[in-house]
């Protein structure tokens, strides 16, 4: 039993192993508040791939030529599997991924709100490769470097994947904008319907941001919200404009000074709402998992009781 | 052989064929693609999303073989044909069903088409030797896979005995098709470029049927067949071709 | 009977002939078998892949160098009833950049309890810095064949539309400006 002055000495040490650059292995010592907010965060992260298959998924059917099908099939499944990486990692930290499925299932897990957004149109695929899979990376990056290493290494995984998931919408977009009048339209039409749930992303802004103090002197944030979100707008405004197309933000505008494109404000009512369950697509969203879920019981059991029968796993 | 050396009839005869294993890949990938995001687990989600896209691929392939052999563009066959047109088999426009039935579903296929390839490296003409060379590579993990799960849903629980044995019952009817040839395509197998339509059916048997019963099901005893000519279709076809073709037949001249 | 993800097994994948296995993450799989199948969907969607190994996860005994600092008495601890002397891979992890793999396999000892495993393995790896060290029964570990590599892990490299070079978005921007600025 640790006293209170020993674990002050102990987070002092964890804290100067940090500033070092060392990764937090599972097994070494951490707060319990590194512990639980790496779960709360690692789980969600998880449970966004894998509900953000949805939305996606249901364009496969419909894709309208053979290699858009095929990479949107590729894309995912990589969607999937970096589920896959993050569930891994929260597991690390001695969560089980039947305890995060039930968070998830009975809708007290948080996800990405972004993915509680229909897509309507095709072009909805290019613009979601484009800008929110574009604002994923950013987020992604900065993660790769954080202190635990699970979570850093699920994220330099995730980051290679990444990047063509990106570059495959943009090239959709590039290509629609130069075609038909109504692609053009589409297109724009999904980037207005797109384009503040994507500034979202990012989370609330700096000076609003509950757990942002911590988890910077804890290496798992290391660049602010505000930041990255700016950096985000910086990159996109300008080639939306060379395309042709509008960003919907009646306030957006250039200062010079500081080359810095100002954007309007955001919404946060809406995103409250959509955080809070009651989004456009909330309620489908885990329906759908629900029912993935239940209906593959029947299968989870069977293969169990195969396993068992057949001793094929036992360690002792 | 080549390209220059096939006789007229021979070259139509090979089209037909083409078309059909094309047709047959396109409509079970886009199949197993409903399912991605569905799956009972997560890693399965993947797996399954991984068969079709290779799936998919092996469409691309004869599509791209037909290509050269007729100048038709594969997405416009794709995209801008009726079902009336079609030329897959029956059983890969079905429905998807429960998981039990798409997984058996995959492995009869999966079977038929490891034996089809592994024949189809003797034809004579040398597109169809390679497109098999390559293809029969990745059937190799199809079938792994497949297999390892039929063995292990026919023997799991109770239920998922039932689920096989019912999936099975549903499904024999359809097997026969698999392995009949048209007549203008019989013609083929003369000239050594696709294999005896008995010998895959005969060998097919070899392989699935004992390995069925080991997995705890019964072999249906129902002789009933469907229709073997792949220009008849069921009702599911006509909606599954109003999802597939709907964003591109929004505008034929739009590239996307 | 109840409803599980079930176990989970550890993996651990290598590139080439000749490179050490390295963990680059785990499975959920009811068995050895599924789990080397779904290890190479899982893992092996691009290249390079040879070989797979996986264990259950529960067979692995990790202790890191922070825990052993912290914790000098860990490694005296004797565990269960001795059993005949085993094989042990031991992997360790030496450095602390960024990575997509964790631990690497870097030999094996001989052992009668994974403790005693340990002991030797950390002792034997004394001469480099370590950071965590893992040892592993032989015989819980399933092997993929070799004869599997060109059906199960080679058609990975066939896929290059999962690839980023396979798009040219840069010069698609760069012709598209130069198209308007041309009309």
């Amino acid at each position: 039993m640790r006293s209170e002055s020993s674990e002050r000495i102990k987070l002092g040490e964890f804290e100067a192993r940090i500033a070092r650059g060392e990764k937090i292995e599972p097994g070494d010592w951490m707060p319990e508040a590194y512990r639980s907010q790496l779960i709360r965060m690692i789980s969600q992260h998880a449970h966004s791939e894998v509900v953000g298959m949805l939305p996606e998924g249901a364009w496969i059917t419909r894709a309208p030529n053979l290699r858009r099908k095929m990479i949107l099939m590729a894309k995912v499944q990589d969607e999937a599997g970096h589920g896959q990486y993050l569930y891994h990692a929260a597991e690390t930290l001695g969560i089980s991924r039947e305890e995060m499925l039930e968070a998830l299932l009975s809708g007290r897990a948080k996800y990405a709100s972004v993915f509680n957004y229909p897509t309507l149109t095709w072009p909805d695929i290019g613009v979601i490769g484009w800008l929110v899979d574009g604002a994923a990376i950013k987020n992604q990056t900065m993660l790769a470097r954080c202190s635990y290493g699970p979570y850093s290494r699920a994220m330099v995984r995730i980051s290679a994947e990444e990047s063509f998931h990106m570059k495959q919408g943009k090239e959709m977009c590039i290509r629609y904008a130069q075609g038909t009048p109504k692609q053009r339209e589409m297109l724009q039409d999904a980037i207005n319907r797109w384009w503040w749930p994507t500034l979202m992303m990012f989370g609330l802004p700096d000076d609003v941001s509950k757990h942002s103090e911590l988890l910077t002197r804890w290496g798992i944030k290391t660049r602010s919200n505000d930041t990255l979100r700016q950096e985000f707008v910086n990159e996109l405004v300008p080639e939306l404009h060379t395309l042709g197309l509008a960003v919907p933000d009646p306030e957006l505008k250039y200062d010079e000074t500081n080359r810095n494109w100002i954007y309007g404000p955001i919404n946060w009512d809406e995103f409250w709402q959509v955080v809070k369950g009651n989004g456009p697509c909330n309620e489908e969203r885990i329906a759908a998992r629900r029912k993935a879920h239940d209906d593959g019981l029947w299968v989870r059991q069977a293969l169990h009781a195969y396993a068992n029968r057949n001793q094929v796993n036992k360690t002792s | 052989m080549e390209l220059p050396n096939l006789k007229e009839i021979q070259r139509n005869a090979l089209s037909q064929r083409l078309l059909a294993l094309a047709d047959d890949e396109l409509i079970l990938a886009h199949r197993d693609s409903e399912w991605t995001g569905h799956a009972p687990i997560l890693e399965e989600d993947i797996a399954f999303a991984n068969i079709a896209q290779d799936e998919l691929g092996h469409a691309m392939i004869w599509y791209g073989i037909l290509q050269e052999l007729s100048g038709k563009d594969p997405d416009r066959l794709v995209y801008f044909r009726g079902p009336e047109d079609y030329r897959n088999c029956q059983m890969v426009e079905l429905p998807n069903g429960d998981w039990a039935h798409s997984m058996l579903r995959q492995y009869l296929f999966d079977a038929a088409e490891s034996i089809h390839l592994d024949q189809l490296q003797n034809s004579q003409y040398r597109p169809l030797t390679e497109a098999a060379a390559k293809i029969r590579l990745e059937e190799v993990y199809h079938l792994r896979h497949t297999s390892s799960w039929i063995r292990r849903l026919g023997l799991g629980t109770g239920e998922s005995n039932q689920r096989m044995q019912k999936a099975l019952d549903q499904l024999w009817p359809y097997v026969g098709q698999l392995f009949i040839l048209s007549e203008e395509e019989s013609i083929l197998v003369d000239g050594g470029l696709v294999p005896e339509p008995d010998d895959l059916w005969q060998a097919w048997q070899a392989l699935v049927l004992p390995f069925l019963e080991q997995a705890g099901l019964r072999i249906p005893n129902d002789n009933s067949t469907i229709r073997p000519d792949r220009s008849v279709h069921s009702e599911h076809l006509a909606p599954l071709l109003a999802e597939l073709q709907e964003v591109a037949r929004m505008d034929a001249e739009a590239l996307w | 009977m109840s409803d599980t993800q079930w176990p989970r097994y550890e993996v651990f994948q290598q590139d080439r002939a000749g490179r050490p296995h390295r963990n680059t993450g785990s499975v959920h799989a009811p068995d050895s078998e599924m789990a080397l199948l779904n290890a190479r969907d899982v893992f092996v969607r691009r290249p390079n892949c040879v070989s797979l190994w996986v264990v259950p996860a529960e067979a692995v005994l990790a202790i890191t160098l922070e825990e052993l600092e912290d914790n000098p008495d860990l490694l005296s601890i004797s565990d269960e009833a001795e059993t005949e002397r085993e094989t042990y891979l031991v992997f360790r992890k030496q450095s602390q950049r960024n990575s997509m793999t964790y631990v690497s396999h870097v030999g094996e000892v001989l052992a009668k309890s994974p403790m005693e495993a340990m002991r030797q393995a950390i002792k034997t790896t004394n001469d480099q810095q370590t950071y965590v060290w893992w040892v592993v029964p032989e015989k819980f570990i399933v092997k993929s064949n070799e004869e599997d590599i060109s059906s199960h892990y080679d058609p990975a490299g066939d896929k290059k539309y999962r690839m980023p070079q396979d798009y040219r978005v840069l010069k698609q921007m760069l012709d598209y400006r130069s198209a308007r600025e041309g009309e």
